[in-house]
């Protein structure tokens, strides 16, 4: 007997029979959540990049096409977007293959290690390579011209191979994260039979693995690029000082110089809509050249794949997997609490020269305890708001059904898309007093809506699964035991999809806490927010300082993540 | 305790019309199997008397108490209809011990504690799942939570119990004795009981009555299983009840001819109604209902045989026509067994003649 997939639709047309339910209730708060959260400001941005007073203005958007730096913006958009996808997701796969699908040792500890640069917020790494490789002063570049008695300075981050090196540390976990889950759940013997068909092993990656798990691939790829594509943190960082610009640190610049006056807001949102123009393109090209199948063969359940034998291969691989992780990870992480213990940045690395001031310094200082507390604020309001309205949401979508859900979906999933520097225009100028003379600026307020705009698709990704999981039936099951509707909902549905609600949380909760792309253009004198204040504190050339709040922001996510882990291993049921 | 009467009853999901002006009465205290093809609408048929979809026309009573009346506007909530549902996918919930997924149409009842306790405990006996009472589903196999969902609609007296496919996943050892369970607790609560199956077997050994539906949504017989064995209404219910053979026939030169390809037609000398004779008729015949005879017309030559512990199982060619018969032992004690390879000659016993199928006229 099949089961019809409107079961619930039924069950919620059953119910609609009443004047006043709750699903027509939650439907209805849905729409108009989403309209005051997402829908607005994206409107808000649109109308001012083409429309000044009222009147259709072109003008200013076709200045800030003509404008040189921002075409050579774009261009290094492109570019170290395409760069990082490329290398990234080259690096990802080999990587998830040697430890997916390969006789290494140490996997689980060497798994655990390549997560860390996802968590490890890509802004602060830049910070320790600006440190070390500085074109003018990064310390390891002093050391090498003397060492070699060179006249220059033998590696220069502050350039576009630059940036694309470090986001392409911190990205690739994306790539990688996908394909070993991918590679873990195919069954074996997919790769076993082509064996038994008389393929040598190279043929049965080249042939069987890889075209397999090259919906996973697409995906990790496709998270690069529209991460890199809106990415701040890194190109401020490293290209800022040096006029290297990408369209997120262009717009920054704009929205800074001009003061924060309409006009300087303006260019911004013509910008916007160039960069959300760049992103939209991107994701067309990358769905051409990876137009993303789907196999049925991957399986839910856990199979243990055969592993590969690297034989003479083994001491090689393995000491360039562990070089990795000490590059990507130690380096940097060691770099940042080096210099946080300095008196003062340029002097050399050795024990007479640290100290522990700059760390009496950041919390003796209002402003750093204030950037942690409104960091804290935001992020853990944006994490339990996301967490009810995204499930809110997804339970419209999957159970309710109503008419126009498509749009619904679409308008939750909207701001994934749209990068976050975008996104804050859009909150300027929607909530700095231009509707209903609500002005949030320069308040911790509108940071907190951008948050939620930017983080809801986060928490109504992971609901949605996991009420995808809960089979209707097991909702009518209650009902026809005599349980209401709301009842259901409290004894059934909510406790089935607790744990997914709760990594939601986390998955908002985190990057939330490190932030700084949406935050740096909605920060007040008094909101600041952690990532803001770092990125302040370095910006003023109090690099050691910045250093050592950054080291304190680490030692928070490292608490907070295992926290999480801890959290989300005993699961129940389900 | 009470009869259920569907009347007048019809589905739609979109423009694909489920179920049209279904009527069915099902009596007081009886075991009733809804037997039909997978997409018949059962299921959609039970949803309407649970109250989980909502029929356009019709009206639903459950002894004197209306759950639906399309007309006059009347939609008992699910959670109102006391109805006690066991799903096809158990639907037993992961998060609850079994003991709380059982107690839990208890609790909603609001009944005293240790009464819930009891009632509880008394079901999972029934269920025989005592031991598991602490135990969370996904620690439990399929029949196993299988059991649980039964004990879950067992545990609060409802007028009416649906049961959809509820034993599929029991091996079948288990399945007999639950389907003695069903029928003891029916028994001891004198309860209605609505069982969906597609397997005629269980049906057979469960049910005071069955109700055969079509593929299209329609009540094709509703009788005892005597009945709808004995007297199929139509081709359908003889063709979906038990294995049957089919054999062309038409009007020969002197009397009925069965057409089995090969060279010639070959003579029928049983009672063939007139109509049959028309053209376009098959002669319908179960295995049982075929008997080794060798002064009948019809030879056939025997392909396979195969010894099942209670009978013989054989497959027959008539000229290129394969049927399929099957013989007790009794029978094989006193007539004889046919070997391998033999020509034997056979006769039909109640025989019955339905109008072919289209394309599948010639053989």
């Amino acid at each position: 007997m099949k089961r019809y997939d409107g079961a619930s639709a039924e069950l919620a047309a059953v119910d609609g029979r009443k004047r006043l339910n709750m699903d027509k209730v939650m439907t209805a708060v849905c729409f108009v959540l989403l309209l005051i959260i997402v829908v607005i400001p994206i409107v808000m941005i649109i109308y001012n990049a083409f429309f000044n007073e009222g009147r259709l203005e072109l003008g200013t958007f076709v200045d800030q096409i003509k404008e040189e730096k921002n075409l050579s913006a774009m261009w290094n958009t492109l570019k170290i977007a395409i760069g990082a996808t490329i290398l990234g997701t080259i690096m990802g796969v080999f990587y998830a293959w040697l430890l997916g699908r390969s006789d290494i040792p140490a996997k689980g500890l060497m798994r655990a290690l390549f997560n860390i640069p996802y968590m490890f917020p890509p802004f602060l790494g830049a910070m320790a390579w600006d440190m070390m490789f500085n074109g003018r002063s990064g310390y390891i570049n002093k050391f090498l011209r003397t060492l070699f008695g060179l006249k220059t300075m033998p590696i220069n981050i502050n350039s576009v191979w630059g940036i694309i090196f470090v986001e392409v540390s911190y990205y690739f976990p994306f790539v990688f994260m996908q394909v070993v889950s991918a590679l873990e759940r195919m069954d074996p013997t997919l790769e076993e039979s082509a064996r038994i068909a008389g393929a040598k092993q190279r043929q049965v990656i080249w042939k069987i693995t890889l075209p397999l798990v090259k919906p996973a691939i697409s995906a990790g790829a496709l998270l690069i690029l529209t991460t890199s594509l809106a990415h701040f943190g890194v190109p401020a960082i490293l290209g800022y000082a040096r006029g290297i610009y990408t369209l997120p640190t262009r717009i920054y610049a704009v929205i800074y110089n001009s003061g924060g006056s309409f006009d300087g807001i303006r260019q911004g949102a013509a910008l916007s809509v160039m960069l959300v123009v760049v992103v939209s393109l991107a994701l067309i090209l990358q769905n051409r050249i990876l137009s993303a199948g789907s196999y049925d063969i991957i399986k839910g359940k856990s199979m243990r794949p055969t592993l590969i034998k690297l034989r003479g291969a083994k001491v090689p691989l393995l000491i360039l997997a562990i070089l990795t992780l000490v590059l990507i990870v130690i380096v940097p992480l060691v770099m940042i609490v080096l210099i946080s213990f300095l008196k003062a940045y340029g002097l050399p690395l050795s024990f007479e020269n640290f100290t522990l001031d700059q760390y009496r310094t950041v919390f003796a200082s209002n402003g750093t305890i204030d950037s942690i507390k409104n960091s804290l604020f935001a992020s853990i309001t944006a994490g339990v708001v996301c967490m009810f309205l995204g499930t809110l949401v997804a339970y419209v979508v999957q159970k309710i059904r109503p008419k126009g859900k498509g749009a619904l979906e679409v308008i939750s999933m909207l701001p994934y898309a749209i990068p976050g520097t975008v996104l804050s225009i859009g909150v300027i100028l929607a909530w700095s007093g231009r509707i209903f003379g609500i002005n949030l600026y320069n308040t911790i307020w509108i940071i907190l809506v951008a948050y939620l705009a930017r983080y809801l698709s986060f928490s109504m990704k992971t609901s949605s699964a996991a009420l995808l999981q809960v089979h209707s039936s097991l909702e009518e099951a209650a009902r026809v035991c005599g349980a209401s509707h709301t009842e259901s909902l409290a004894d059934i549905t909510l406790p089935l999809i607790r744990p997914a609600m709760v990594s939601g949380f986390f998955l908002i909760f985190l990057p939330a806490m490190r932030e700084v792309t949406t935050s740096i253009l909605l920060y007040g004198p008094y909101t600041r927010t952690l990532g803001v204040q770092i990125y302040s504190l370095r910006d003023a050339g109090m690099i050691p300082q910045a250093a050592a709040l950054a080291t304190v922001a680490i030692g928070i996510i490292i608490v907070l993540n295992t926290i999480v882990t801890k959290l989300t291993k005993d699961r129940k049921g389900v | 305790m009470a009869n259920v009467k569907f009347d007048n009853i019809t589905v739609s999901y979109g423009n694909h019309t489920v179920l049209k002006n279904f009527s069915l009465e099902v009596e007081s205290g009886r075991i009733v199997c809804l037997v039909g093809p997978s997409g018949c609408g059962k299921t959609t048929l039970v949803r309407a008397l649970l109250g989980l979809n909502k029929p356009e026309t019709g009206v639903i009573t459950v002894g004197d108490r209306c759950l639906f009346d399309a007309k006059k506007r009347v939609n008992v909530p699910a959670e109102k209809r006391n109805i006690g549902i066991v799903f096809q996918d158990y639907a037993v919930w992961p998060h609850m011990t079994v003991l709380e997924n059982v107690c839990y149409p208890l609790k909603k009842q609001r009944r005293p504690k240790d009464e819930i306790q009891k009632r509880a405990m008394h079901a999972l006996e029934q269920v025989h799942m005592t031991e598991y009472a602490k135990h969370l589903p996904n620690q439990l196999s399929g029949g196993q939570q299988q059991r649980v969902a039964i004990a879950r609609a067992l545990v609060v007296d409802s007028d009416v119990l649906v049961m959809d496919e509820p034993i599929t996943n029991l091996d079948a050892k288990l399945r007999e004795e639950m389907l003695l369970e069903i029928r003891m607790i029916q028994k001891r609560l004198n309860a209605t009981i609505l069982y969906i199956t597609h397997d005629q077997q269980s049906a057979l050994q469960l049910c005071d009555k069955m109700a055969i539906m079509q593929q299209d949504g329609t009540l094709c017989q509703y009788g005892t299983d005597e009945e709808i064995i004995l007297h199929p209404a139509n081709r359908f219910t003889f063709e979906f009840i038990g294995v049957s053979n089919f054999i062309p026939i038409e009007k020969g030169p002197a009397g009925a001819v069965l057409k089995c390809g090969g060279a010639s037609p070959i003579p029928y000398d049983g009672e063939v109604p007139q109509e049959a004779l028309g053209g376009g008729y098959e002669l319908g015949v179960r295995p049982n209902d075929i008997v080794f005879d060798p002064s009948s017309p019809i030879q056939a030559h025997v392909t396979s045989r195969v010894f099942l512990g209670s009978e013989y199982n054989y497959f027959l060619n008539i000229g290129e026509k394969q049927v399929r018969v099957q013989q007790s032992m009794l029978d094989a004690r006193t007539r004889g067994v046919a070997k391998e390879g033999e020509t034997v000659g056979i006769r039909f016993l109640n025989t019955r003649f339905y109008p072919a199928k289209k394309g599948e006229q010639t053989v």
